[in-house]
């Protein structure tokens, strides 16, 4: 019962702010309107026809009067679904943000704030006193600290607005470094890391960057070639990814979630098993070892040896110390 | 979904409610309310009790201020207790957005980015409700900000009941695993903030029992978080979030670990970015032991650290761990 009541009181919030998007519209497709709100078409002309029923109470207990009552041209929405609303009996002006959605939009302004090109203009500012103005109650502080912004990033995001090259030496683990011309297309920031993604004239391919891999960027005056090619998604599985089969703690999954299918997942309770794809193979055991005792590789067999010699060539450099540690507690 | 003709679908009588508490400049009683607002007057008119009426009435209330639509009670003067001839009204300047709020093309790009960074969480709802009112003030708005995809992870459970018990200033209960601990203590704070720092959620709150300010990683919280009916004043909130975050930045400012990296590696290359030269190798700064030893850990033999002790400690026991877990019973054959 409770969460039905929760279902109608969200309802209730649509159509809140249906009647001022509407009226903003002046006339909207069933089709955009559905998308702006997040709802199936037929939902959303659900929530329209309902809005008809709806008005001011009627003068001294009689019925409610045709203009006590919101009401939309049927014709075009029967016809060719489009809303137009024809009466208004109120909730004309847009609602206050709720205490929620403002805390939402601050967040998410502190992590705009860190992108060169953006932040400094002092537009940010301006919008977080605006957002704090513009709620109907305090939001609860929630605060993203700032990340350090290099000179490499402000290079990489202006050389992408500028849609230019640029040129840098990148060392991914395990690897020599090599020096890379690349179209930049994307910077993607996720769990605090930053990606490059763009063309890289070396492997003639899109290609992903992490940032703390890219040292002496700097800008070319080779103007982009490959901007409008297709980007795939941040972590998006690929052909040429190796499969590596895994025991794990269920309480690692979520850490995970970017490499592993979730079909995949076999087992109950806080053993699980699964399949990680992942672009290098040679990275599996920094991951293994990262969620130490957490993951096991399984397959392949090189991996898995690969795991062990890891993690036995880090103890090595203990062991030959004379002040060896004897246990877990220092 | 078809509907009795004398049932009124609950989101209609929670709009209409809002509607004619908009509409009245001095308020309704709830008398009126139950025998004239449509969802209300047809329950009154089919028989339905009156108790029931005025429980319906106090829910949709609470569900309808919950949604930020502000219901004011205007009382008897001479009795506030009283409230049987109370009249209600929402008054028009606290439910809209302010006239004077406006958005130039460029605030609304900015605001449209920072709304998208909330990945498959509860805030992105969130963030999209809000940016949809917004954009019902049908402003114009510069050409998307694009070549930029910021996101904010954010898969901690207990975050959602931290943020209602911030917004009602209620004490809060959890078991929480501290850092070097074998088993979860029950704490109680009054929590004050939300932090993300290096990608991680934190709360900060004053804890009741060790009666002083604490910050807690929301990934070693082992149990769900209860909101309890004690609260606290609110004004303890503020500032909050800057003292946090200055908590944290000093914690990183004084606690630091002495590396040697082998040049050339992936160690040598995220390392040396964070740390300053030291005589014997990097010293990189650090917030929590067993959050930097995991990454310590994760280099194998590119890293070896001097000090401190415990933190040496900490990565010893990872490898040992990693070596115990991956032992040659299921590669039997495979090593010569």
């Amino acid at each position: 019962m409770n969460a039905k009541q929760l279902l109608a009181t969200d309802r209730a919030a649509l159509i809140l702010q249906l009647v001022p998007y509407l009226i903003g519209k002046g006339e909207v497709s069933l089709a955009e309107a559905a998308d702006e709100f997040d709802v199936t078409v037929e939902q959303m002309r659900g929530m329209v026809e309902k809005l008809t029923v709806i008005g001011r109470p009627g003068d001294g207990g009689f019925w409610q009067m045709a203009n006590d009552l919101f009401d939309i041209d049927w014709d075009l929405l029967d016809e060719r679904d489009i809303i137009v609303i024809t009466n208004t009996v109120g909730l004309e002006r847009t609602p206050r943000l709720t205490a929620r959605e403002a805390a939402a939009l601050l967040a998410g302004l502190q992590l705009a704030a860190t992108l060169p090109g953006v932040g400094e203009s002092g537009v940010v500012q301006g919008l977080l006193a605006k957002l704090a103005r513009g709620a109907s109650s305090a939001p609860a502080e929630v605060i993203v600290a700032p990340g350090e912004v290099d000179e490499a990033r402000v290079t990489i995001a202006d050389a992408l607005q500028r849609g230019v090259a640029v040129s840098f030496t990148y060392q991914a683990p395990d690897r020599e470094p090599t020096t890379r011309t690349v179209d930049p297309v994307k910077v993607h920031i996720a769990s605090g890391q930053w990606y490059l993604q763009g063309w890289c004239h070396l492997r003639q391919s899109m290609r992903t960057f992490h940032f703390e891999r890219i040292s002496d960027v700097r800008a070319t005056d080779i103007p982009i070639t490959h901007g409008g090619e297709p980007v795939p998604g941040l972590f998006e599985a690929s052909e040429a990814d190796a499969v590596a089969e895994v025991r794990l703690r269920a309480s690692v999954l979520p850490l995970l979630s970017d490499f592993l299918d979730p079909s995949s997942v076999g087992g109950e309770g806080d053993e699980r098993t699964a399949f990680l794809r992942i672009a290098d193979e040679r990275s599996l055991k920094r991951l293994a070892a990262r969620h130490a005792g957490d993951i096991e590789l399984v397959a392949p067999t090189s991996a898995r040896h690969a795991v062990r010699t890891w993690a036995e060539a880090g103890l090595a450099q203990y062991v030959s110390s004379n002040e060896f540690p004897s246990g877990d507690a220092g | 979904m078809p509907t009795e003709s004398n049932r009124i679908a609950p989101e209609e009588r929670l709009v209409n409610l809002v509607v004619a508490l908009m509409a009245t400049e001095q308020g309704l009683t709830k008398d009126a309310i139950l025998t004239s607002v449509s969802g209300y007057r047809e329950q009154h008119e089919s028989g339905a009790s009156k108790d029931a009426l005025e429980k319906m009435f106090e829910r949709d209330k609470e569900n309808l201020r919950g949604l930020g639509v502000p219901i004011d009670t205007i009382g008897d003067h001479t009795d506030p207790d009283d409230l049987r001839e109370a009249r209600y009204r929402v008054p028009t300047a606290e439910y809209e957005l302010p006239g004077d709020i406006t958005f130039s093309p460029a605030e609304l790009a900015v605001l449209n980015l920072a709304g998208g960074v909330w990945s498959e969480s509860s805030m992105s709802a969130e963030a999209r409700s809000g940016l949809r009112k917004i954009s019902a003030l049908g402003l114009d708005v510069d050409a998307p900000i694009i070549g930029y995809a910021p996101r904010i992870n954010l898969r901690e459970p207990s975050f959602a009941p931290f943020q209602r018990a911030i917004e009602q200033g209620r004490v809060v209960e959890f078991d929480y695993l501290k850092a070097g601990e074998e088993s979860p203590q029950r704490r109680r704070i009054q929590p004050l903030a939300l932090l993300d720092y290096e990608a991680r959620w934190h709360v900060y709150g004053f804890d009741l029992d060790q009666d002083a300010e604490r910050t807690f990683l929301l990934s070693r919280i082992s149990s769900e978080v209860k909101i309890t009916r004690h609260s606290f004043d609110v004004a303890l909130r503020e500032g909050a979030g800057d003292k946090a975050l200055a908590g944290l930045q000093e914690v990183a400012a004084r606690q630091s670990a002495l590396v040697e990296v082998a040049p050339g590696t992936e160690a040598a290359l995220r390392l040396s970015r964070r740390g300053t030269p030291a005589e014997q190798g990097i010293r990189v700064p650090y917030v929590d032991v067993h959050i930097f030893a995991d990454e310590l850990a994760s280099y194998g033999p590119e890293v070896r650290v001097v000090e401190p002790a415990t933190l040496r400690a900490q990565v010893i026991a990872r490898l040992r761990r990693v070596v115990a877990r991956h032992g040659d019973a299921d590669t039997e054959g495979c090593e010569g």
